[in-house]
């Protein structure tokens, strides 16, 4: 009963997290939301990363190209071929989870170290691709124009031109994500996830095929990872090739491993520490990054499985 | 059979037969190609020629997945289950490919079965003992029913009073007309409850008779028996 209260009134605070900032701090509502924009869009893609490393143990550094092409499928849709928000997103969903599974074939023949070579090979051709396929990408000239997203149609359309608007629009789509993770990596499908995570041999002896099941948190994780590329492209409004870059894969690593791979909760708690903690220390301008890595460095020794595993061990200990 | 990995070739002509009910023991040096036979026939390594039939059907080229359909379990070398999971949950995974309504009653049946189970219920598998280990993951085989049951070195790390539990149970799921074949480095004792048995030596038959004959050849006995 405590634990329903306690998420409902986390929940409605989520929602009406806009009215808060506004009572709390009035001049800073805009800077606020758009760093809780970008807190909800990584939490959500750190947790579709999460379901290939966390949950089926196979270390893809693929996914900033997913992110990548979902983005730029959004953006060239809405920019060339007057595709809206829905359509646009749903096609870079598609196509994100294509290509994944294209490349997954072989990769997945690979083992390990190979694995994530060979992905992280994919991700750097793709980023190439980005940069010097002018003719379509634009490349360094970035894709401009992208419009903010609108959802419905015709004169029914509701126009998401705010930051509150978007911040409601990430909420959800995290809401979803974080539904959609928790589907997954529970029950009968989760149990077999994390068979062939820990014991590839006997997850084969028990008849559960490693390699379909990588495969299919691999192209969901795509999906997502595109799903979210597009809302990114579409709430920036501008995107250029360096938003898909190697060091996406670096921050979703930090975003995983510090919160606590394989846990909701922890990668949540991931993301947010990875978007807002360097906000707050902009109070020590020169030292900021300094300290924002001293301090992640901190966390990694102190709670090696994560700042999530400290929060449970913590409530453990309340409840014994 | 020819199998091996990448390049490198493991099983250079090895052939045996299995009748049905028997156990048959597969024992060698290491590095004779022992796991690799029973990989091999479960599909977890690729045969690079001949033939593995399972009364007359071909199991050659088939996925771990098609050959368990089939009614062959595998089990594993080593601790082999999820240590973070509870015994029930790893019966629960042994039984993973089954949708019929009979699986709670198998997992309790070998609970009653298995009492060092059953009282270990809810604790995690990483917490028994090695023994309680081994005969947690023949159980786990045995819920899918199978007419041949393939165990690799099944009383690895055991002291041997928890060996003799081992292959106690082994015998029994025999005795319910399973078909065992079994690798061991525990050549004695394997020989003993066996009724047939190879010696494999690089990758190729090198003796091959009842678990008795063999007991009784010189030169076994010389080179993998120790004495």
């Amino acid at each position: 009963m405590r634990r329903a209260v306690a998420w409902g009134l986390g929940g409605a605070a989520l929602v009406a997290m806009p009215w808060l900032v506004r009572a709390v701090a009035p001049g800073q509502q805009r800077y606020v939301l758009h760093i809780l924009v970008f807190t909800g869009l990584f939490a959500a893609l750190a947790l579709s990363y999460d379901l290939v490393v966390g949950h089926v143990g196979s270390l893809s550094l693929a996914h900033p190209a997913f992110f990548g092409i979902g983005a730029y499928t959004a953006a060239l849709l809405a920019t060339r071929a007057g595709f809206t928000f829905l359509p646009d997103t749903l096609a870079a969903m598609i196509l994100a989870g294509l290509v994944a599974w294209l490349i997954g074939v072989p990769m997945f023949r690979l083992h390990e170290h190979a694995f994530a070579i060979g992905t992280l090979g994919f991700a750097m051709v793709t980023h190439i691709v980005a940069t010097n396929w002018v003719d379509l990408t634009r490349g360094p000239l970035c894709v401009t124009g992208i419009p903010r997203p609108a959802l419905g149609m015709g004169p029914v359309a509701i126009k998401l031109t705010s930051v509150p608007h978007y911040y409601w629009l990430a909420l959800a789509s995290l809401g979803l994500v974080a539904l959609l993770y928790h589907g997954l990596t529970t029950f009968r499908l989760g149990r077999a996830f994390h068979a062939v995570r820990d014991n590839e041999m006997l997850a084969a002896a028990a008849g559960i095929d490693p390699r379909r099941y990588r495969m299919l948190a691999f192209v969901v994780g795509a999906v997502v990872a595109g799903g979210i590329g597009a809302l990114y492209a579409h709430y920036i409004t501008v995107l250029c090739p360096e938003e898909m870059t190697v060091a996406l894969t670096i921050n979703l690593l930090v975003i995983v491993f510090i919160g606590g791979v394989g846990r909701l909760r922890g990668v949540v708690i991931g993301a947010v520490l990875f978007t807002v903690l360097p906000e707050i220390l902009r109070i020590a301008p020169t030292w900021r990054l300094v300290i924002y890595g001293g301090l992640l460095l901190a966390i990694v020794v102190r709670w090696p499985e994560g700042l999530e595993s400290a929060l449970r061990r913590s409530g453990r200990s309340r409840t014994a | 059979m020819r199998a091996g990995y990448a390049e490198v070739e493991v099983l250079r002509g090895v052939s045996l037969e299995v009748r049905s009910g028997d156990i048959v023991s597969i024992i060698g040096a290491n590095g004779a190609g022992k796991s690799t036979l029973l990989k091999t026939v479960f599909g977890l390594v690729t045969a690079h020629g001949g033939s593995i039939r399972l009364a007359g059907e071909e199991l050659a080229g088939r996925r771990p997945v098609e050959v368990l359909a089939r009614g062959v379990s595998y089990v594993p070398q080593g601790r082999c289950n999820f240590p973070a999971m509870t015994v029930e949950e790893n019966l629960e995974m042994g039984a993973y490919t089954r949708n019929d309504a009979g699986v709670r009653r198998d997992i309790d049946a070998m609970m009653q079965r298995f009492p060092m189970l059953g009282s270990k219920r809810v604790d995690p598998a990483g917490t028994l003992s090695g023994g309680q280990q081994q005969v947690l993951e023949i159980a786990m085989a045995l819920l899918l029913h199978p007419r041949l049951l393939l165990v690799d070195e099944p009383s690895l790390g055991l002291d041997p009073r928890m060996a003799e539990l081992v292959f106690a149970t082994i015998e029994s799921i025999n005795r319910e007309g399973t078909t065992v074949v079994m690798v061991e480095q525990n050549a004695k004792t394997a020989l003993s409850i066996s009724h047939r048995a190879f010696v494999l030596e690089l990758g190729r038959n090198r003796f091959e008779g009842t678990g008795r004959e063999l007991l009784d050849n010189p030169e076994v006995r010389t080179h993998y028996l120790g004495r």
